[in-house]
């Protein structure tokens, strides 16, 4: 999984580049880039690449408007507090605690380890202890007890450690 | 080691009334006299009566009704299943004895069994009550190599097996409640409770727990299940083999399993809606949402419940409370 700072480097390498939209996926975990801007802002973004192309040598001072704009909009549209989603592995209902009258597995803020038990999902009596998978932290719990979940729906987002 | 054993209890089986000498059992075994005697304690502890007179040699005089790895696997004629015997006299559970195995290695087919069971458990650790000695307390651990989102069938591949098991041997038909609960005469005869550890694509194990309502007499439940809860026994007047039964209940697994891996789902499907409680019947739905009633028209392909509202929609249902019970109005 990427670490803050490679995301960084990553904007940095989009913003940069004449690239609309990024998609990272690794085991579970989905990072998506959009740039924000409408035709009116690409047309500059084709005419900076043009310039580097033409030039041999990028100019630092043409793309540098660019970036100091854009990196506010993107820290927003991504969020950045998780890097890590926990997805069910099948249709079912989920259940965040062992029984009825127990405390949930997790909440937010739990640290969890890789064997952790977050939660159950049953389907026809089948009773699937889903684990973290990653050592982390809780940060968000997209999914209530009792919902009917999908296969491939991400119930819980980690920061890992 | 164990066959030596398997081969020793055969020998005994097959001399049947008369006397087997042990200088004859060490040749066939080869192995010492000592060696012998050894095993006949071992056995005897095991619950067999062995009578030894000298100049005469061994005999069996009964093969015992006791659970023991032995017992269970002397006689049973499967490729895969009970290679493993995990054998308690007294547990919590199966299911944590099949997890804390599983999670040591133990082999696919690997069996557990328990005399008695003080805190087994049916879904969402609802307690079962699992009297000594009078029913089948078993978890299967299985390492199949299909996709986790199949896996629930395996829950209702076990109801066929379990339905099969007891229509074959007491001549009553049983239902099953979907997805697995045994019925017979609208009560409770057996359990299934199935669970999994998994990786988004690939399983590492599941353990299957099956209680069965054996030799129980009805005063054996407490109060308030007995309404809810019968055993072979309550429903032939007869008392059953523990043993015998599980065997033939492994066989049967081996068997249905193994065709399901070959073939796939549809023969389940066909045989469980053979056995299903209330198909074309009106149940009551419970959701998180809402509760209404619908037309329980059969298993779907992978095995959800299908339902016909009363508006016409046909639905497919992987979870929920069902109230299976509630009279029509």
């Amino acid at each position: 999984m990427l670490n803050m700072d490679e995301i960084r480097e990553i904007i940095k390498l989009i913003d940069q580049s004449s690239i609309d939209e990024f998609t990272y996926e690794t085991s579970g975990a989905t990072i998506s880039m959009k740039k924000n801007e409408n035709t009116v802002s690409q047309t500059p973004e084709k005419e900076v690449h043009k310039k580097v192309q033409s030039a041999d040598t990028p100019s630092l001072v043409d793309i540098k408007p660019e970036i100091q704009e854009e990196p506010k909009e993107e820290q927003t549209e991504i969020k950045i507090d998780y890097d890590y989603e926990i997805v069910s592995p099948m249709v079912g209902t989920l259940y965040s605690a062992p029984s009825p009258e127990r405390e949930a597995y997790v909440t937010v803020g739990s640290k969890v380890e890789k064997d952790s038990i977050v939660c159950i999902v049953e389907a026809m009596k089948l009773f699937n202890e889903i684990e973290a998978e990653v050592k982390g932290e809780i940060v968000e719990i997209l999914v209530e007890d009792g919902e009917l979940v999908e296969y491939g729906q991400p119930l819980f987002r980690v920061k890992t450690k | 080691m164990q066959s030596t054993r398997n081969k020793l209890i055969k020998l005994l089986a097959a001399s049947k009334d008369d006397y087997i000498s042990g200088q004859l059992l060490s040749e066939k075994l080869n192995i010492s006299r000592s060696a012998i005697w050894k095993h006949m304690e071992k056995l005897k502890k095991d619950g067999y009566e062995i009578e030894g007179k000298s100049n005469q040699g061994y005999r069996m005089i009964r093969l015992p009704d006791k659970l023991s790895e032995n017992t269970v696997q002397w006689g049973l004629n499967t490729q895969w299943i009970g290679k493993s015997i995990i054998h308690k006299t007294s547990t919590p559970s199966t299911q944590i004895i099949a997890h804390q195995a599983a999670q040591n290695d133990a082999l696919h087919g690997t069996v557990v069994i328990a005399d008695e069971q003080t805190s087994g458990r049916g879904r969402m650790s609802r307690q079962w009550h699992s009297t000594k000695q009078k029913g089948i307390w078993l978890s299967l651990i299985l390492r199949p190599n299909i996709s986790p989102y199949l896996a629930p069938q395996l829950t209702l591949l076990t109801a066929t097996v379990l339905a099969d098991v007891i229509y074959s041997v007491t001549k009553i038909r049983p239902q099953i409640k979907w997805p697995n609960d045994i019925l017979m005469h609208s009560k409770k005869t057996a359990g299934i409770l199935t669970e999994m550890q998994a990786e988004q694509d690939q399983i590492q194990y599941v353990v299957i727990g099956m209680g069965i309502n054996v030799n129980q007499a009805k005063n054996d439940f407490p109060d308030i299940i007995q309404k809810k809860a019968t055993s072979l026994k309550i429903e032939t007047n007869q008392t059953w083999d523990i043993v015998k039964l599980i065997q033939e209940i492994l066989v049967t697994f081996e068997q249905s399993y193994d065709t399901y891996i070959k073939n796939g789902f549809p023969h389940i499907k066909n045989k469980w809606e053979s056995y299903g409680f209330k198909i074309g019947k009106t149940i009551w739905v419970k959701t998180l949402q809402e509760e209404f009633k619908a037309i329980f028209s059969g298993i779907a392909e992978d095995g959800a419940l299908l339902i016909k509202t009363i508006q016409g929609e046909t639905k497919q249902l992987y979870s929920g409370e069902i109230n299976w019970f509630q009279k029509e109005e």
